[in-house]
């Protein structure tokens, strides 16, 4: 397994905790000024409020004659301290709180500007609420540091951010646990294929496999069949080849050494001779194996339209030859052209096969009859012969790989049937092996729709 | 030494038995199992090369029901089965010797010759009778160390006496060692051997037994 940096679990876990963090300081940021701007409004208007109180308690006690004297407002609040107030009669400060200045905390120099200002004072950043009073020579000022609000704002932030701080930890803690269950199925499978030995090719058991992973393990089970079936039909390759060469082998050694030691000229050709032969019979066993071998490990083959009648006629014309050398005497019947949908080398193949098992099992002098035409919209290749015919109760043997008709005085592969019916299955062909009511010999009908238009694969 | 050898295929057979002829045996061919049954019931054959994947009757069938007719002529398989199981199986029906194809032909009749040394139960490759020994792979003879030149039915007929050295063997015996199939044996072809083998390996060596047949006497008679 690779390493933990590409971790499905880490990955997951990282993914969800920092969307989950970007979402809470996102949340904060909003709550901050949210907070501060309803804070503000609030703060602001108790600064108005309170201008006003004195703005009215202004117009009632002018007479008074405590010009430019500090009155101690009581702190009756913990965020008192932080508020002053002024209040100018005629330019001249007729009261102040103890913590206000001298001069105006607001427009200094400027004129007067009713409403609310942000200044600097002593350092310090003030929030002051400047109005006139009832008559317009009077000018109250209240001011509060904003420092102290600040201090509310941060107040009501740490009793929603603490929270959130602390549960984010438990959250990733509960997310792993979550995750790491979640993800336990893909964990079990990683370690279960880790351990398997690398040749084993059984099905992967996985209970309870989840939807997500469940067409995963179909695909390797599926993988493991079809390479089991390869390696199987490989392994009986190798073992069917390496038996059955033996046989040709063990016949092109012993010629080979007869012809070695013998001093006779005739004797000595028949021997290269019969060498010769072996070595014939040897690469027509092996061609066949490896089409036999091909035909099993192969998928579907690649089908395209043909003309069966074209492919049957080609074949009949490279086999003739040999018919004629055994004074056979072979005909085709294929006046129409038949198009069908195939694979033009694996029906050339089974074509052949059949009529040169015809050929070859029918005697001198017989009479073979190959026939392609359409009935009742199948597609039908017949070969008869007048040859001796195969019994009921070999017929079905037929097909067996290695299965030889004993006493015929030929020396097949034993493959050519089972490559027949290979082809023909798959070209969803029936193979039908019977007497031949014409000729009196063997007759093997290939039949199946084989439609031109590819529907048939 | 004649041989039943046992082989459907034909170029092998015919070069199997084209092969031994030239290394001095004497070859029977049959090509299927039923018809090497009936010959190995049929004849004293000195041993017997035996394919199994033989038609109609399978090679293992033909030894199992050999052996149970108590038939001992010793059985070389000659076979394209080389699984350990197919060893043991032939081993074990009754072959005295499992060789799987290919064979070297001089290595086929070197096992055939060691054998039918075994069935004989001589422990030495050459077959000694008084001063006379005989050496089957090199297909030589000397008496008393001196070369001695023989023709091939000589050979073979005193092959087959010092294999069975000290029986009485009949004429009609020593023609089935002697000729293979479709070789004309005349009517006293055996006693004309017999004469030259007396002449060139003196006369104390085969007995006659009137009526009965021939017989070698392995040791010299005691004076």
């Amino acid at each position: 397994m690779t390493p933990a940096s590409h971790s499905l679990q880490r990955r997951l876990l990282m993914l969800v905790l920092g969307v989950v963090a970007s979402v809470w300081v996102a949340t904060a940021v909003l709550t901050w000024f949210d907070a501060r701007h309803e804070l503000d409004e609030l703060l602001d208007g108790h600064l108005a409020q309170a201008a006003a109180i004195l703005v009215v308690q202004q117009g009632q006690e002018m007479g008074d004659d405590n010009h430019g004297q500090g009155v101690d407002a009581p702190s009756l609040h913990r965020y008192a301290p932080k508020v002053a107030f002024q209040v100018f009669h005629e330019g001249r400060l007729a009261m102040r709180s103890a913590n206000a200045p001298q001069q105006p905390m607001a427009g200094a120099n400027d004129d007067f500007k009713a409403g609310f200002e942000t200044v600097q004072i002593e350092g310090a950043a003030w929030r002051v609420f400047s109005a006139y009073g009832s008559e317009s020579d009077v000018q109250v000022y209240v001011g509060e540091e904003t420092h102290s609000r600040a201090n509310i704002l941060w107040a009501v932030l740490r009793s929603t951010l603490l929270p959130m701080a602390v549960a984010l930890p438990l959250l990733a803690l509960a997310l792993w646990w979550a995750i790491h269950r979640s993800v336990a199925p893909m964990r079990r499978l990683g370690l279960t294929l880790a351990r398997r030995q690398p040749d084993a090719l059984d099905p992967l058991a996985l209970d309870g496999a989840p939807a997500e992973i469940a067409p995963m393990v179909d695909a390797l089970n599926g993988l493991f069949e079809r390479i089991g079936g390869l390696i199987e039909s490989e392994r009986r390759f190798t073992a069917d080849a390496s038996h059955e060469l033996r046989t040709p082998i063990a016949a092109i050694r012993a010629q080979a050494q007869v012809a070695l030691g013998e001093a006779d000229d005739a004797l000595r050709r028949h021997a290269l001779n019969q060498t010769l032969e072996g070595c014939d019979r040897a690469i027509h066993l092996v061609d066949q194996l490896l089409t036999l071998s091909r035909l099993e490990a192969s998928a579907v083959p690649v089908m395209a339209d043909l003309d069966l009648s074209a492919l049957v006629r080609q074949v009949v014309a490279d086999v003739a030859p040999k018919a004629i050398g055994k004074g056979q005497s072979l005909e085709l019947d294929a006046a129409e052209a038949v198009m069908v949908s195939g694979n033009a080398t694996l029906l050339t193949v089974l074509v052949r096969n059949l009529v040169d098992n015809a050929v070859r099992y029918s005697p001198h002098a017989a009479h073979i009859r190959v026939t392609v035409q359409r009935r009742n919209g199948q597609v039908c290749l017949q070969v008869d012969d007048s040859g001796p015919g195969v019994p009921e109760s070999v017929r079905k043997r037929l097909g067996e790989r290695f299965f030889r008709i004993t006493g015929t005085g030929e020396s097949g592969s034993g493959l050519g049937w089972s490559i027949v019916r290979r082809i023909a299955t798959v070209h969803r062909m029936t193979l039908q092996v019977d007497h031949s009511a014409e000729l009196g010999g063997l007759a093997v009908l290939v039949s199946g729709t084989l439609q031109a238009d590819g529907r048939s694969h | 030494m004649r041989i039943l050898l046992a082989e459907d295929d034909s170029l092998l057979g015919d070069g199997l038995r084209a092969g031994l002829r030239q290394l001095g045996f004497q070859v029977d061919w049959v090509r299927d199992g039923e018809a090497a049954e009936r010959e190995l019931r049929a004849q004293p054959y000195t041993a017997a090369v035996l394919d199994l994947g033989l038609p109609r009757k399978d090679g293992l069938q033909v030894l199992a029901a050999i052996r149970q007719a108590r038939i001992a002529t010793p059985v070389l398989v000659l076979t394209a089965r080389d699984t350990v199981p197919d060893r043991i199986r032939g081993l074990d029906t009754g072959a005295d010797d499992y060789v799987v194809k290919p064979v070297d032909l001089h290595e086929l009749a070197a096992r055939l010759r060691a054998l039918v040394r075994r069935a004989h139960g001589q422990p030495q490759e050459c077959l000694t009778a008084q001063d006379v020994v005989l050496d089957p792979a090199s297909r030589t003879v000397r008496r008393s160390d001196v070369p001695i030149a023989l023709s091939t039915r000589e050979f073979d007929l005193l092959q087959a006496f010092m294999l069975s050295a000290g029986r009485v063997l009949s004429r009609e015996q020593l023609e089935q060692q002697l000729y293979s199939w479709g070789q004309e044996v005349d009517s006293n072809a055996i006693e004309v051997h017999i004469h030259n083998l007396r002449r060139k390996l003196g006369s104390n060596l085969i007995h006659t037994v009137r009526g009965v047949g021939y017989m070698l006497q392995r040791e010299a008679p005691s004076a």
